[in-house]
C-alpha cells in the first residue's frame, strides 16, 4: 500500500466519509488514491473554501472535518481556516502535500515551509519525514483533533512519502491525560453557590465541545439560574428556558450585560472571558466571585481570576455542582430586565428592517435548521434576533471573526446534514470573500439557502467610523456591488431582490419552501446600526443604545 | 520578574520551535536557554522575564503535545495561583 492509499484508507477506517479540498502537484498521489475510493471528495473552488467547508462540517456535527490542499499556495490558502478552527476549538484535520523530501529546503517550485507556518494556528502539526511514520502520525492527528479541547491538526506529507510503500501499524491512543477534578475546588465552588444571592451562569462554546447541553440544562432547570451565552454558545441554553438572557458582550442584550454586572457569583461554563464578552475587564462582573469550569487549565485565570476552578470535561464537572435554587428576588429582577429591554421589531420605516426579517426567518424555518454567518453587522443581528436549539445549529466565526466563513461553512453543514435546512446569512462585504463557492453549490446540487443583507457598505466598520472616527468613511462604501441575484443566476441559483418591508414575508416563504438553493438579496438602510453597543474601553453596563447615541 | 524553568520535550524536529513561539507570543522574554538531547528527549533549562504571572506561560506550555514536563524552579510567592 502506498502512503497515499494508506491516507485514504485510514480516513475511511476512522469514519471520515466526506472530505473537502483542491488538488495540485504535490498532492496528486493522494488524489489518485481518492479516485474510486469510498471517501467522497467535494471540490471547492479555493482552498480557503475547503477549509471552511470542513469547519462547517465539523461544527454542525461535532465530528472531525477534513480538508486537503497541495503544497505552497494551496497550503497557505488553508491557513485562515486553521486559525479560525484554532480560535473556536473546532476538530479539523488538514492534509497538505509537500514537495519531495529531497527537495525540501531548496526553494523548489511550490515549496513553502507549511509546518513552520502552522505553528501559531494549529493545536499540533506534523511533517512526515519517514514513510514508516505515516500511519502513526495520521492516527495520532485524528485523535488529537478531537480529544481534550478540540482543535485543528495539520499533516504535511511530502510527495515521495505519498508514493512510497508504507507499513501500517495500528496505533492505540495512550490514555488521555484527563484532569482529575480537585474535590477541594468542588467544595469551594459549592460553598460559593450556597451563599450566592445573585448568581449568573455564563455559558461558552465548551458546552458543544463536551456535548454537555443536557448536563447544562439539568443544572439550569434545577437552579433556575439566569443564564447568558457567548456568541459561540448560542443554542446551548434552550430557547424556552425561563431565565435565558441571551448573548452578552459588546453587542449583547442589555438584560444579559446588566445581570452579569450585578451578579455576585458568576459560573463560567466553558468560556474564556474574551475581550468582546467582557468589555473593560477591570469593570466586568466586578462584584462577582468566579467559578470557572473548563477542560483547558490555561483558560483559568488567563483573563479573570477564579475563586474556584473545576478543570475537567463539562460532562464530568457540571454534575458536581450542587443545585441550590436561585433566590426569587434575583430571578424576578432579571426577568423584569428581560421585559424592560426586550427587542423591538416595530420599525416605523418602509425599508427592510434586518432584525425583523431575521426574527421572522427564525420563527418560520425548521428548528433543526442550521444558520451560518459571515462577520459584521448581520452576524450580530443573527445572534440577537434568531433562536437556536443547539450550538451546532449556529455556525459563526467567533474568535477569529473571519469574513468569508459563511458560504463555505454552509456547504460543509449541508454535506454533513443533507436533510436539514441550511442557510447562510451574509453581508454584501463578506459574501464576496468566498463567492466562488457558488460553483460548489451548483456542482453538488446542494440546497443551501443564502440571505444577503445588503447595505452597500462594510457596515460594522462604517458604524465604527460614524461613532468613533468622526464620520470619516474610509474605504467602506460598496455601492458598486454586483447585482447579487444576477450573479447567483450565473451559477444556476434562483432568487429575488427585496427592498421594502412588505416583501419580507414572501421572501421568507420562498427561502423556507424552496427545495433547491435559493438567494434572497435584501437591500437595507445603509445607516442602520447594531444596538446596543459597548464602546471600546467601556464597561458592559455603559452600553450605547440607539436613542442615546 | 525572572523565572527559571526546566522542560522536557519530545525530540521532534519542530518541537523546540513550537515551544519558543509560545514563549514569545505569550509575552515572555528569553534571557537564558540551554538545550541538551538525552534518551530521545530534549532537556531545556531556561530563564524568562516578564511582568506577567508565570502561570500564564506554564499552563500554555504544559498543553503543547510535545511537552512532557514543565517544572518551575522559582515561584515568587505573590504569583502562585
Amino acid at each position: 500500500m502506498t502512503g497515499a492509499e494508506l491516507t485514504i484508507d485510514l480516513l475511511a477506517k476512522h469514519g471520515v466519509n466526506e472530505v473537502f479540498g483542491y488538488p495540485g502537484g504535490a498532492i496528486m498521489p493522494i488524489y489518485d488514491a481518492l479516485y474510486g475510493a469510498p471517501v467522497k471528495h467535494y471540490l471547492t473552488r479555493h482552498e480557503q473554501g475547503a477549509g471552511f467547508a470542513a469547519v462547517g462540517f465539523a461544527r454542525s456535527t461535532g465530528k472531525l472535518g477534513v480538508c486537503f490542499a497541495t503544497s505552497g499556495p494551496g497550503a497557505t490558502n488553508l491557513i485562515t481556516a486553521l486559525a479560525d478552527a484554532m480560535m473556536d476549538s473546532v476538530p479539523l484535520l488538514a492534509i497538505t502535500g509537500q514537495v519531495p523530501t529531497a527537495a525540501i529546503g531548496s526553494d523548489a517550485f511550490q515549496e513553502i515551509d507549511v509546518l513552520g507556518m502552522s505553528l501559531s494556528c494549529t493545536k499540533h502539526s506534523y511533517m512526515v519525514e519517514r514513510a514508516e511514520d505515516l500511519a502513526e502520525i495520521l492516527q495520532e492527528a485524528m485523535h488529537l483533533a478531537q480529544s481534550g479541547r478540540p482543535g485543528p491538526v495539520l499533516v504535511d506529507i511530502p510527495k515521495d512519502i505519498q508514493l512510497a510503500q508504507v507499513p501500517f501499524h495500528p496505533w492505540l491512543a495512550a490514555d488521555d491525560y484527563l484532569p482529575q477534578l480537585d474535590l477541594n475546588q468542588v467544595a469551594i465552588a459549592n460553598q460559593l453557590l450556597s451563599e450566592a444571592k445573585q448568581p449568573v451562569a455564563y455559558v461558552g462554546g465548551g458546552v458543544q465541545g463536551a456535548d454537555a447541553q443536557s448536563e447544562l440544562m439539568q443544572f439550569l432547570e434545577k437552579t433556575q439560574m439566569p443564564a447568558v451565552s457567548t456568541l459561540k454558545a448560542l443554542g446551548s441554553v434552550l430557547p424556552d428556558y425561563e431565565y435565558d438572557l441571551g448573548m452578552l458582550g459588546m453587542h449583547g442584550g442589555q438584560a444579559a450585560n446588566l445581570a452579569v454586572q450585578e451578579c455576585d457569583v458568576l459560573v463560567c461554563i466553558g468560556a474564556r472571558f474574551d475581550d468582546r464578552v467582557t468589555g473593560n475587564l477591570g469593570k466586568f462582573a466586578a462584584k462577582a466571585k468566579v467559578i470557572h469550569l473548563d477542560i483547558d487549565a490555561a483558560e483559568v485565570g488567563k483573563r479573570k481570576p477564579a475563586k474556584a476552578s473545576l478543570i475537567a470535561d463539562l460532562k464530568t464537572s457540571l454534575p458536581q455542582l450542587e443545585c441550590f435554587v436561585t433566590p426569587q428576588p434575583w430571578r424576578d429582577h432579571t426577568k423584569q430586565m428581560m421585559i424592560k429591554h426586550a427587542w423591538r421589531y416595530d420599525y416605523p420605516g418602509e425599508k427592510v428592517f434586518a432584525p425583523y426579517l431575521l426574527n421572522q426567518l427564525s420563527q418560520r424555518m425548521p428548528k433543526t435548521g442550521v444558520v451560518c454567518c459571515d462577520v459584521g453587522q448581520h452576524q450580530m443581528w443573527v445572534a440577537q434576533h434568531m433562536k437556536f436549539t443547539h450550538p451546532s445549529n449556529h455556525l459563526s466565526s467567533g474568535g477569529a471573526g473571519t469574513m468569508g466563513f459563511g458560504l463555505p461553512a454552509a456547504i460543509g453543514a449541508q454535506v454533513a446534514r443533507p436533510n436539514d435546512f441550511v442557510i447562510t446569512v451574509s453581508g454584501d462585504g463578506s459574501i464576496m470573500m468566498n463567492i466562488q463557492e457558488l460553483a460548489t453549490i451548483r456542482r453538488n446540487n446542494l440546497p443551501v439557502k443564502i440571505l444577503i443583507l445588503d447595505n452597500q457598505r462594510l457596515g460594522m466598520v462604517r458604524q465604527w467610523q460614524e461613532l468613533f472616527f468622526d464620520g470619516r468613511y474610509s474605504e467602506t462604501n460598496l455601492s458598486d456591488n454586483p447585482d447579487f441575484v444576477q450573479l447567483a443566476a450565473v451559477f444556476g441559483i434562483p432568487g429575488q431582490t427585496i427592498t421594502h418591508a412588505n416583501q419580507v414575508d414572501d421572501a421568507i416563504t420562498a427561502l423556507v419552501t424552496s427545495t433547491g438553493p435559493y438567494i434572497v438579496h435584501a437591500c437595507i438602510d445603509d445607516k442602520e446600526n447594531v444596538w446596543p453597543l459597548v464602546p471600546p474601553g467601556a464597561a458592559n453596563d455603559e452600553m450605547m443604545t440607539e436613542s442615546a447615541k | 520578574m525572572k523565572h527559571s524553568l526546566t522542560v522536557t520535550l519530545k525530540n521532534q524536529s519542530v518541537a523546540v520551535e513550537r515551544f519558543l513561539r509560545v514563549v514569545r507570543h505569550r509575552g515572555f522574554d528569553l534571557t537564558h536557554f540551554q538545550l541538551n538531547l538525552s534518551d530521545g528527549y530534549y532537556e531545556l533549562d531556561m530563564t524568562v522575564d516578564s511582568d506577567k504571572p508565570i502561570y500564564l506561560l506554564t499552563t500554555q506550555l504544559a498543553k503543547l503535545i510535545d511537552v512532557k514536563q514543565v517544572t518551575l524552579q522559582s515561584v515568587p510567592q505573590q504569583q502562585a495561583m
